[in-house]
């Protein structure tokens, strides 16, 4: 839409600007190497500093761990009164980086598609986000750049690309945009396209950990693996505790429960984050289970994100490189690991 | 900085919202199954083989099959095992209470897909309720279908659910009804004894022009099919009804995926042709 030129101390000033008139969340430092996007105060100190994934990605933002869907309270006259628990007070995500910002992308397609999910698609409408481009791999655990993540914008209202002249483009993408930039006076940029393009250019040459198999291959390779001690070899010491579901952007299930207020008259149903590495996930009443074994539960995920989910919504790997599953999970899983073995076990 | 012009509300209220059912009827029909028949604020307009999402407010909701026929009228008829939380609760309502209902949710049998055949129904179990949704519409024109032949089988002669209308069933006109038990555990019992996969064998089968529709528990499947197979049915002819764990009922919460499908929309019907490569369907 529209392009502008910053300097770094603008942009940070103008984020804490926003956070006196918006609810503002931005990746902040929590002890030494965590990150976690919090809600800023407008005196604080907004610095794009080194930075590594946050502990969970934005999105969660959108889909809360616990979210109320509705609330009910029976009557004394024995009517029942039952009212939605829409969330759409107005924020900004600022400091997105693309891999998040695909997984927003990603997870606003599951929402919409099919029945659409008024919880999520009201969040969302009422979500700004700024994006921020990366220009060297935050950790050694990334793998955005093969999976198609590291060049992602779409979805972000601003998006902030760094320049090797220290100075910050600016992009204006949406109307809204535009709307948050009324505070600043920044001087326009005819020649972001250009600008952008250096950008990209001047970033290393292998950007992170790569496959040896392109990015539209993954699908099909994957498809390949039913029984195979792959799967095995990766769970072999899986505790099953679905950490690895709850910190990835792209994971969203959930489960209902109901709440009964003290008063036994009124309460809510919730949804909750779930996890389908978790033993009981696919188990049925009376016992079955459909996925008894951790393996059976890692194929699932691994094709979920590499073969299902592509193949229904057809905008490629569902996995976005973010890193976040290998690095907190407590054994070392990654499942960078095992679609690399995956496309190695192919080519034998 | 709002950009709303729908109304999420609503939306939300249209999506998870249950409507209120009153339990008109209760009937006991074994030690751990009771017939419900609910009446709602409005026709839930179902088709065979449909769910829908029941609840009791603060405490959960679950999805149970739709067991009566399609109709026009604003009733409701299931039954529903004991067998946790939530179903403890509802065993322990009366005629006049009310339960949360949402739906119907699910892709259902066609009857299309049956107008002119012979038609064949294995029910295995619980399985015989939400088959009793199709097999209502069918027996009910017996004309307008070839030969039809029911096979019900349960554990005990106590657990048999539907016994009037097995019963009824057994008198329309070119229809065959084949009751079983695995056995009869020192009760009286006037018909067979076996599996339900044992008289499949011996029923003679046109491979062109029979339809089978099928739903029990997951260890009859791969016996029943096999049987079926050896008949020169295809998989076209075949519809099985599958459960999987359903926390949404839209295609939303995971739960009930099987590969790349999910069994609250994409089933939980299924034409075996559309499933029979799946690796997770029938397991
Ligand atoms: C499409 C579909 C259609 C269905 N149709 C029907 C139907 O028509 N009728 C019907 O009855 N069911 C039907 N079901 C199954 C029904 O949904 C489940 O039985 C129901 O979800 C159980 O809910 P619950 O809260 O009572 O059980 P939960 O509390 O969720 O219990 C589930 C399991 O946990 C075990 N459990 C529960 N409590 C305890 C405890 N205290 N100690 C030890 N173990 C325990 C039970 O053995 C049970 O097997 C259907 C399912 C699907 C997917
Ligand atoms: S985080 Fe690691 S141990 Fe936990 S479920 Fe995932 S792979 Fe298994
Ligand atoms: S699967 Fe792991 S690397 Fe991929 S998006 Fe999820 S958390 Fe990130
Ligand atoms: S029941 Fe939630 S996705 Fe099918």
């Amino acid at each position: 839409m529209s392009d502008f030129l910053a300097s770094l101390t603008q942009v940070q000033q103008w984020i804490s600007s926003l956070a006196a008139r918006y609810t503002v969340f931005f990746p902040t430092p929590h002890g030494e190497a965590n990150y976690r996007f919090t809600a800023i105060g407008a005196d604080d100190d907004v610095r794009f500093a080194p930075y590594r994934p946050t502990i969970t990605p934005p999105v969660k933002l959108l889909v809360p761990a616990r979210e109320e869907l509705f609330r009910f309270q029976h009557k004394e006259d024995g009517d029942l009164l039952l009212s939605p628990s829409v969330d759409s007070s107005f924020r900004v995500i600022a400091g997105v980086r693309p891999c998040d910002l695909k997984g927003i992308f990603l997870m606003d397609l599951f929402f919409e598609r099919g029945v659409a999910d008024p919880y999520y698609l009201a969040r969302r409408e009422n979500t700004a986000i700024i994006g921020y481009a990366c220009t060297t791999p935050c950790t050694d655990r990334v793998f955005c750049a093969a999976v198609d993540s590291l060049d992602h914008r779409q979805g972000a209202d601003l998006f902030l690309t760094p320049l090797a002249s220290g100075e910050i483009l600016v992009e204006a993408n949406t109307e809204r945009g535009i709307g948050l930039l009324d505070s600043t006076d920044l001087p326009p940029c005819e020649d972001g396209p250009a600008r952008k393009i250096g950008a990209i250019a001047a970033r290393p040459e292998t950007y992170g950990r790569s496959f040896d198999a392109d990015v539209q291959s993954l699908s099909g390779i994957v498809e390949q693996y039913w029984d195979s001690p792959l799967w095995d070899k990766h769970t072999e010491r899986c505790f099953s505790c679905g950490t690895c579901n709850l910190v990835c952007p792209t994971c969203y299930c959930f489960d209902v429960r109901d709440n009964l207020a003290l008063d036994t008259v009124s309460g809510s149903r919730t949804r909750t984050w779930d996890g389908c590495m978790l033993p009981g996930f696919a188990q049925v009443a009376g016992g079955h289970n459909f996925r008894p074994q951790p393996a059976g539960r890692q194929r699932h995920r691994v094709k979920r994100k590499f073969e299902y989910l592509p193949t229904k919504y057809g905008h490629g790997p569902v996995c976005v490189g973010c890193g976040r599953c290998g690095r907190q999970c407590t054994v070392d899983i990654d499942i960078y690991d095992i679609v690399h073995d995956l496309i190695e076990g192919g080519k034998s | 900085m709002n950009q709303g012009q729908t109304d999420y509300a609503a939306l939300a209220a249209a999506t998870y919202l249950p409507a209120t059912a009153k339990i008109v009827e209760i009937r006991e029909m074994t030690a751990r199954e009771r017939y419900y028949r609910l009446e709602l604020p409005q026709p839930l307009g179902h088709r065979p083989g449909q769910f829908a999402m029941v609840s009791v407010l603060g405490v959960g909701e679950a999805p149970i099959s739709i067991s009566c026929g399609p109709r026009d009228d604003n009733q409701l008829e299931m039954v529903i095992r004991n067998v946790g939380r939530l179903t403890r609760v509802i065993h322990g309502l009366k005629e006049g209470d009310t339960l949360g209902i949402r739906g119907p949710y699910g892709s259902g049998f066609d009857l299309d897909h049956f107008y002119g055949k012979d038609v064949v129904f294995i029910a295995g179990g619980l399985g015989l309720v939400p088959l009793r949704s199709l097999i209502i519409p069918v027996m009910a024109e017996p004309s307008r279908f070839g030969a039809v032949t029911l096979v019900s089988g349960c554990r005990n002669p106590a657990e048999e659910l539907f016994r009037e209308d097995l019963k009824q069933w057994s008198q329309v006109p070119g229809a065959t009804v084949i009751r079983l038990v695995d056995a009869t555990e020192n009760m009286p019992w006037k018909f067979d004894v076996g599996l339900v996969i044992d008289p499949l064998p011996k029923l003679p089968l046109d491979p062109v022009k029979t339809v089978v529709a099928m739903c029990g528990p997951p260890v009859m499947y791969k016996f029943v099919l096999m049987t079926l197979q050896a008949k020169n049915l295809g998989p076209e002819q075949i519809f099985v009804d599958l459960e999987r764990r359903m926390k949404c009922g839209v295609g939303k919460c995971g739960h009930c995926q099987m590969n790349h499908l999910y069994c609250c929309q994409d089933g939980p019907v299924f034409q075996l042709s559309r499933i029979g490569a799946l690796k997770e369907a029938l397991r």
